[in-house]
């Protein structure tokens, strides 16, 4: 898939969503789920272009979305920065853990990368909790509420609001994710695809593995902090049980059925599993239940997502195609 | 005599763990599976022994390790055939594998609150009464459960060294392909390595259950123990993680004891992360 075609189906995906408050607007139900989708589709496009184009095996990404929502927080509640501007601070802030986490962890193997980033997801809670978590402002176990929100230009974007919100929300999806495939088109893609297929060959040619994914793990790991804590400023409060383990399935799930390494695949995950996520609520308690039976099914039966299977079905070639395709 | 006591826990958990990273470390480096799901397996053996403990049957303990051993050997067995193994032919499929038993480690944790409900259950002792020796008291339970644990690992031993799956098993560990040429059936050996580790973590749980209760959501912390241990002693090596996971247990309890409980985990933390920045392959692990 040529990135020609990938800015097509995007600038097609997000005209679409873009139009639909005109249909839905009056719905804050469906505003939400919404505005939740676009918020998610940025996440799950950042660890997209981090395993399955940069092919990290990071599996800190909800943990990097909860660093730069407890941030983005902690910066307005406590030093009273404008939520516009901590925003981005928490995005830098979540950058610089991922620099952290990355440096140890790159030299080595995939599924070392795997752990430690996992280690980190699983030791952000008890920090979170811990008398030094209270001590920075996460609010203990109790987590954080009255987080202000964002207001831009002397307006106030209030969730009681959802229309003005799910434009500005719309606005940042198009950012983030036009940086997204400006990366995948850039040399950087290139260069990935590389190393991911021979990381000897790529050495050889002057290819940095390491620098670049350094430059990577910044990247995503800053976008993703930043929409995190966009995120906080939309809902208002944060607590550590975004960090159990049905919100990483969840997010796993939007990949699965986007298709690793297949870029809007992702996107299109995500508008899927939010809002299959927000049907299955009545459930209640069956539904991480059924979100990991989902896992079972959608991985035995789409190893390349949906994306891949409509892509086989419709026999369309490109070098997306074979890249997540069978081997031998 | 606080001491004693401290560094008589780290040995009886350590030699748990032991068992566990093993099994862990096992399946890594004969068939590169990273299990995620590892720590629901913790928690299937605790819960394997709750329920069979109900019934009050003959036996107790006896009964629980004749009935559950043979049971998570087949359901390690079939988990690795029905779905772990259909994934190999596809490309990346490591992390695939990875999102797989990510997802059945969600289901196996809400099935388990579902049947036995999110409250705690506990399991009865071993053993009741305990040993004294001078000064020091250790409960019957506690040697009850090194000693289980550690004749776990002879037994592992036992298989690996004197038995043709054992054997085999080495030899798809050493070259794959090579194993297979020789007309050992690969994929059935990587079934049976699965089904090894599934026992290791299983007995894990019945045996630390009694201590630590068995509750849904717990393996998750096992999971992170185990792989830690595994890093450390370097992955695929048997005899590092054995050495790590007495190292880790030591640190566990000593740490518990000085900093308190919270910062068990920083501290395991933070020696994975020295661990990867010093010797990245682990205390005897090699590359590959």
């Amino acid at each position: 898939m040529d990135g020609k075609r990938r800015i097509l189906i995007m600038a097609v995906v997000f005209g679409l969503v873009a139009l639909l408050p005109i249909f839905f607007g009056g719905s804050k139900v469906i505003m939400h789920i919404l505005i939740m989708c676009l918020i998610w589709s940025v996440v799950a496009s950042c660890w997209d272009l981090i395993m399955g184009f940069a092919g990290i095996f990071s599996f800190g990404q909800v943990a990097f979305f909860v660093i730069g929502a407890y941030a983005s927080a902690i910066f307005s509640l406590r030093l009273g920065v404008p939520p516009i501007i901590s925003t981005f601070l928490a995005g830098a802030v979540a950058a610089a853990v991922g620099v952290l986490v990355a440096l140890p962890c790159l030299r080595l193997k995939g599924a070392y990368v795997a752990l430690v980033t996992f280690a980190v997801h699983m030791i952000l809670a008890p920090f979170l909790k811990s008398n030094m978590g209270r001590a920075i402002g996460t609010g203990g176990a109790q987590g954080l509420l009255t987080i202000p929100p964002i207001s831009l230009f002397g307006y106030t974007f209030q969730n009681a609001e959802p229309i003005p919100f799910f434009y500005l929300t719309l606005v940042v999806a198009v950012i983030c994710s036009l940086i997204i495939i400006l990366v995948i088109m850039s040399h950087w893609g290139t260069a990935f695809l590389t190393l991911k297929d021979s990381e000897d060959f790529a050495r050889a040619l002057g290819v940095s593995a390491l620098r670049y994914k350094l430059m990577v793990f910044a990247l995503t790991s800053f976008l993703t902090g930043m929409i995190g804590g966009f995120y906080g400023h939309y809902v208002g409060m944060l607590s550590t049980r975004m960090l159990g383990i049905d919100l990483f399935v969840t997010l796993m799930i939007m990949l699965v059925i986007g298709g690793v390494g297949q870029y809007p695949g992702a996107v299109l995950g995500a508008f899927f599993t939010v809002t299959i996520n927000e049907m299955l609520a009545p459930v209640g308690s069956y539904r991480p239940l059924i979100l990991g039976a989902m896992v079972l099914i959608l991985v035995l039966a789409l190893p390349d997502g949906v994306v891949g299977l409509i892509r086989s079905l419709f026999n369309l070639g490109g070098r997306g195609a074979r890249a997540g395709g069978r081997m031998k | 005599m606080e001491v004693i006591d401290v560094i008589i826990s780290g040995m009886i958990n350590g030699s748990v763990y032991a068992l566990m990273a093993v099994g862990l470390t096992l399946v890594y480096g004969v068939s590169k599976v990273f299990n995620f799901a590892y720590g629901s397996f913790y928690s299937l053996g605790g819960y394997l022994a709750f329920s069979i403990l109900s019934f009050k049957i003959f036996g107790g303990y006896v009964t629980v390790l004749v009935l559950a051993v043979p049971a998570l050997l087949l359901f390690g067995y079939v988990v690795e055939r029905a779905i772990v193994a259909p994934l190999r032919r596809w490309s990346s499929w490591e992390v695939k594998v990875m999102m797989l038993t990510l997802g059945l480690a969600l289901l196996m944790d809400n099935l388990f609150q579902i049947t036995y409900g999110a409250r705690v259950k506990s399991l009865p002792v071993i053993v009741e009464g305990s040993l004294t020796v001078g000064p020091v008291i250790v409960s019957w339970q506690d040697i009850a459960i090194f000693v289980l644990s550690v004749s776990g690992m002879f037994a592992f031993r036992w298989v690996l060294n004197n038995t043709w799956v054992g054997l085999a098993v080495q030899a798809v560990a050493q070259n794959p392909n090579g194993a297979q040429i020789v007309g050992i059936p690969r994929d059935k050996i990587f079934a049976a390595t699965f089904a090894i580790s599934t026992v290791m973590v299983g007995l894990g749980g019945i045996l630390l259950s009694q201590k630590y209760f068995v509750s849904p959501n717990q393996g998750w912390d096992i999971l992170v123990k185990a792989w830690v241990i595994t890093a450390f002693g370097g992955m695929g090596s048997i005899r590092g993680s054995l050495y790590a996971a007495f190292i880790m247990g030591m640190l566990e309890a000593f740490v518990g004891w000085m900093f308190g409980l919270t910062w068990v985990q920083f501290a395991l933390f933070g020696v994975l992360l020295a661990t990867l920045a010093i010797r990245p392959q682990g205390l005897m692990g090699k590359w590959g």
